[in-house]
Parts: C-alpha cells; sequence; structure tokens
C-alpha cells in the first residue's frame, strides 16, 4: 500500500510541477511584478503606484467602457443560441448534421474567424461589394469606432451561437420527457409548454452560458481585436486584454501591464465564484 | 423516443424548423465558402465579380503563399509544435489521471486543488509573467519555451477529463490485473489505456485543435520569422495584403483546412468531448 502510495503521487508530479511552475508560479510573480517598477532586469518595489496609476489612467477608463460595449454580444448569443436549440429539439430529420455544422466555428482559430471579418468588411471585401450591387460607394468601416465594435460583435455571435446551442441542447435532453408528455396530455400547446417546462428546466444552463460569455468577453477578445481592429481606431477597440499586451511589448514598465492583469484576474475570480454561488443557490431549491 | 417527440410538435410545423435551420447553417457555411471559392482565383477576377464562381480557377495563390511567403514553413512549424504538445500532455496527463482516480496519491486533495484552480485562468493573466520567466530560462524564441508554456496550459483540463474518464474503468479489472502480477506501466499499457481510449482520442483531438489554434502565446514567444507558427503568419499576411483578398484567403484556408478535416473525421470524439466541458 506504502509502496503504490509513492508510485501514484510519482505518477502526478510532472504534472504538478510543470503546472505549477509555468501556471501557479507566473500567476503569483505577476502579482509581485505589479507592486514594482520593471523593465524585466531589474525590479523596484514601488508599492501600490501602478494600481493608482490606473484607477487614474483615461485610456484604462476607456478600455474598461469598451469592454462593457462588447457586453451587448452577451444577450444577442444567447438568444440566437437559445432559438436554435429549441428548433434542435425537435429532432427533425439530420439534426444530427446540424450539431456538426453549429459545430464548425467552434474549431476556427480567432485568427481565421478575425480574418474572414476583416477581409468581409474591408475596402473591397464582400460587404461593400454587396452593397455596391446597389449602387452604394465603398465605406472605409474600421475608421468608424461604431462599425468597428459592431464587426467585433458580429464575428463573437457567428462564432459563439452554435456551441453555445449544443450546450443548452445538452440541457434540454436531460428534461425528463415525461414532463412534456403530462403536459401534453393536459392540453398545454407548444408555446406554453416552451414557457412553463422547457425555458424554467434548462435556467441553469442559461446561467452558467450566461457566464462564460461575460468571462469570454472580458479574458477572450484578444485573438479578435488583434486581428480585426488593432484596437483602433485610436483606442476605441481596445479590450482590457489587448491592453495588457500593449503595455506589456510597448511600455518600459511591465509593471502596470501586470497591475492591470491582476485587476482582471480579480475581476474573473470574482465572477467565477458568483457563478459557483449562482449554482449552489439553485441547486438547493 | 419517437413517441415523445411527436408529442412535443406537430409534425407538419417541422418542415419550417428545418428550412429555418438550413437558412441558418448557411449563415455558418456561405463565409467559408465565399472563402474558398476566393481563394480559388486571381485578385482581377474576384474583384470583376466577387459573388460569382471564378472565371478562371487557379492555386496561383496557394503557391505563392506556401513557397514565398512562408506559409509552407510556418504549417510545418504548426504541426511540429501541436503535435510535441499533446504527445506530452496525453503522457503527463495519462500519468496524473490514472494516479488521481485509481491509485492512492500523497495530499491528492492539494494537487487535484491546483490542477483545478488555474483550470480557468485567462491567458492575459499570464503573458507579463510567462514571458519573463521563459526570458530568465533563457528559452524565448525556443520552441522548448512554448511547448511547455502549451503543456502547462493544457495539463489542468487534461488530467481533470481522464480522471474523469479513468473512474470508469471497473477495479475489479485492476485488481485482477494486479493479481496476475502486472505492475503499475503494465496496467497502465494493457488495461488503462484501451479501456480509456475513445476519452484519450478525444482529449488528443481538442489539445490538438487548441494548439493549433492558439495565437497569443504563439504571437509573443517566437519572434523570430523563420521559426513563427502559422496563425501569428495569417494574420500579419492579412495586415500586410488588404487589397489582396484571394491571397488572404488562401492562408485562410490553409489554415482552417486541418481543423476542419479534423471535424470531419473525428466529429465523434469532438462533439463527446463537448459533454464534458459542460460538466466543467
Amino acid at each position: 500500500m506504502r509502496q503504490s502510495k509513492l508510485i501514484g503521487t510519482l505518477a502526478v508530479l510532472p504534472s504538478f510541477i510543470i503546472v505549477a511552475g509555468f501556471m501557479a508560479f507566473p500567476v503569483m510573480f505577476a502579482l509581485y511584478i505589479s507592486f514594482t517598477k520593471t523593465n524585466g532586469l531589474t525590479y523596484e518595489w514601488r508599492g501600490l503606484d501602478n494600481y493608482i496609476a490606473l484607477l487614474t489612467d483615461p485610456i484604462v477608463h476607456q478600455v474598461f467602457l469598451n469592454n462593457f460595449k462588447f457586453l451587448i454580444s452577451v444577450p444577442l448569443v444567447i438568444f440566437a443560441a437559445l432559438v436554435c436549440s429549441i428548433l434542435l429539439f425537435e429532432q427533425f430529420k439530420g439534426w444530427k448534421f446540424f450539431r456538426v455544422i453549429f459545430f464548425l466555428p467552434n474549431v476556427l482559430s480567432v485568427a481565421v474567424i478575425g480574418l474572414i471579418f476583416r477581409n468581409a468588411f474591408g475596402y473591397d471585401g464582400a460587404v461593400n461589394q454587396f452593397l455596391a450591387l446597389f449602387g452604394a460607394e465603398p465605406k472605409q468601416f474600421f475608421i468608424d469606432s461604431n462599425y468597428s465594435i459592431f464587426i467585433i460583435i458580429l464575428a463573437l455571435v457567428w462564432s459563439g451561437f452554435g456551441y453555445q446551442s449544443l450546450l443548452l441542447l445538452a440541457g434540454l435532453t436531460a428534461i425528463n420527457p415525461a414532463v412534456f408528455e403530462a403536459a401534453a396530455i393536459d392540453g398545454a400547446g407548444w408555446w406554453r409548454r416552451l414557457w412553463s417546462i422547457t425555458l424554467p428546466n434548462i435556467r441553469k444552463v442559461i446561467g452558467f452560458v450566461f457566464i462564460i460569455n461575460i468571462l469570454y468577453t472580458f479574458a477572450s477578445l484578444f485573438g479578435f481585436v488583434f486581428v480585426i481592429t488593432a484596437g483602433g481606431p485610436g483606442y476605441e477597440t481596445t479590450t482590457i486584454d489587448f491592453l495588457v499586451y500593449l503595455r506589456a511589448f510597448s511600455s518600459n514598465n511591465l509593471g502596470s501591464g501586470a497591475a492591470l492583469a491582476v485587476v482582471l484576474f480579480l475581476f474573473i475570480g470574482l465572477m467565477t465564484l458568483l457563478q459557483n454561488r449562482v449554482f449552489k443557490l439553485q441547486k438547493d431549491d | 423516443m419517437s413517441d415523445s417527440i411527436s408529442s412535443r410538435l406537430n409534425p407538419r410545423a417541422k418542415w419550417p424548423i428545418f428550412i429555418g435551420m438550413c437558412l441558418v447553417a448557411a449563415t455558418i457555411i456561405y463565409p467559408l465558402f465565399f472563402v474558398v471559392a476566393t481563394s480559388l482565383r486571381s485578385n482581377v477576377d474576384y474583384k470583376r465579380d466577387p459573388f460569382g464562381l471564378p472565371s478562371e480557377w487557379t492555386i496561383d495563390n496557394y503557391l505563392k503563399l506556401w513557397n514565398e511567403y512562408g506559409v509552407g514553413r510556418a504549417f510545418m512549424n504548426s504541426l511540429f509544435v501541436s503535435l510535441t504538445s499533446v504527445t506530452l500532455i496525453l503522457v503527463f496527463a495519462t500519468l496524473a489521471g490514472y494516479a488521481l482516480a485509481k491509485l492512492p496519491v500523497f495530499a491528492s486533495k492539494y494537487f487535484t486543488a491546483t490542477f483545478v484552480s488555474v483550470m480557468l485562468l485567462p491567458g492575459p493573466v499570464l503573458i507579463i509573467p510567462i514571458y519573463l520567466v521563459l526570458a530568465r530560462l533563457g528559452i524565448v524564441g525556443d520552441y522548448a519555451g512554448l511547448i511547455l508554456v502549451y503543456v502547462a496550459t493544457g495539463l489542468p483540463f487534461a488530467i481533470f477529463f481522464l480522471t474523469l474518464t479513468f473512474r470508469a474503468i471497473p477495479d475489479e479489472l485492476l485488481e485482477a490485473a494486479r493479481v496476475d502480477g502486472a505492475g503499475f506501466y503494465r496496467t497502465l499499457w494493457s488495461i488503462v489505456r484501451p479501456m480509456g481510449g475513445s476519452g484519450i482520442a478525444t482529449l488528443a483531438v481538442l489539445q490538438f485543435l487548441g494548439t493549433w489554434n492558439e495565437l497569443i502565446f504563439a504571437l509573443i514567444l517566437i519572434p523570430n520569422a523563420k521559426m513563427k507558427l502559422l496563425t501569428p503568419t495569417l494574420s500579419s499576411i492579412g495586415k500586410r495584403f488588404l487589397t489582396d483578398q484571394p491571397l488572404t484567403s488562401a492562408g485562410l484556408f490553409i489554415t482552417a483546412m486541418v481543423p476542419l478535416l479534423l471535424l470531419a473525421f473525428a466529429s465523434k470524439y469532438i462533439m463527446r468531448g463537448l459533454q464534458v466541458g459542460l460538466s466543467r
């Protein structure tokens, strides 16, 4: 028994060392860096200076505001996913094939999806060419911040709704079919069953999808922003994660970028806790 | 089952749903079709009639990208880095997953807690400290550093996934192997590997997609142009050739081709991974 305990531990150890060394330690290190002024070679302790600087930095304010603008994508994605999942749940002919199609954007890199949208809205891209069929002059979409934000949101919705409709579908399939049958026997129509049975039964999954969408808009827009707009015009489409990247590799104080990363990390941790809390509450009732 | 389905909705209502779903599917398929069609024509031909089919089909864009703009090299680099990372992840995660699922482990709670707590760590938090750590180790710009990062970021989910998979293996089977005198590696190879085979395959596909598609770390950890991976190469081509959509489309298709092939041939495994993604 002791022998096998040693073997078991040795089997976990390589993974643990790698994860501790290249994920857990870097997070602690980021926390330390955020209290210093550093160029990566020398570290000068500055206490909370970097954080105070963030609070008064107008660019940081704008970037946080941008992130909130991107939250518009959340209800759009969820609504599209919900409609698709409810329709897929009817299990018409070939619905399994549709499942694979809907999953398709999910296997593509953000670089690929981003560039598809950048191309489509480019000066000689498909959208301008299409508008030209109606005699419209080609537009420079990316010099206008409203269009730029809209295009990134569109990319988010396009690439996200399929996967999330499959998550919701998994929730729907978990509902006991007897409940539907009983309701049908009682004479409840399709819409009635949708409101009183289907939606309430998957509210947990909807909650889960809601949270992952919010986390995604705060921590994973880097790829889209980098490829589609590079943060421009100005800082109008720069998100927090993209600003971390900009600060990290273009300024001489990595501490400032690290402080921003820590703030982002705390925010995401808070959201995750909130998610766990919400799910626990729902388990109880 | 067919009974409960017909009780949900009038069968006549299924046709409109089917057509609606076809339209939704078209919003996914058409952009990809457009990319492929555009990539197979010259820029002049594209500008003449962007929505029609090419008047003359050509693979010039692919040849130009592959041979002159370093896409061929980047493709091979990405393949090398992805395959190496996935192999390492599978080896380490199988060992750890098996131990956590079936063997007594010292302080196993703390190991599991470490893996779970870093699982949802967002990439942006890591870029500065990882860059500095790798710089200190002298492996920035080296595939070793990038592969280490991919293995470290992939492992937590991989271990979680395989622990769940291996838990389903009946204890009697492992016990029988032990009575027969099979040691740790022998049990792992002849029982755990085949019994958890489809789980391991699912994980391999998911992790491959993850590393093949990754952008941030590939971008910042490999500055050398000759060693660049495919996703950063693609995004710089997209920025350089704004006015040559057929050329960038070819780059898009080259990058998307590998994941699409995987989806076509391993959709069973990918769909299975999806369910576990939910339980996370």
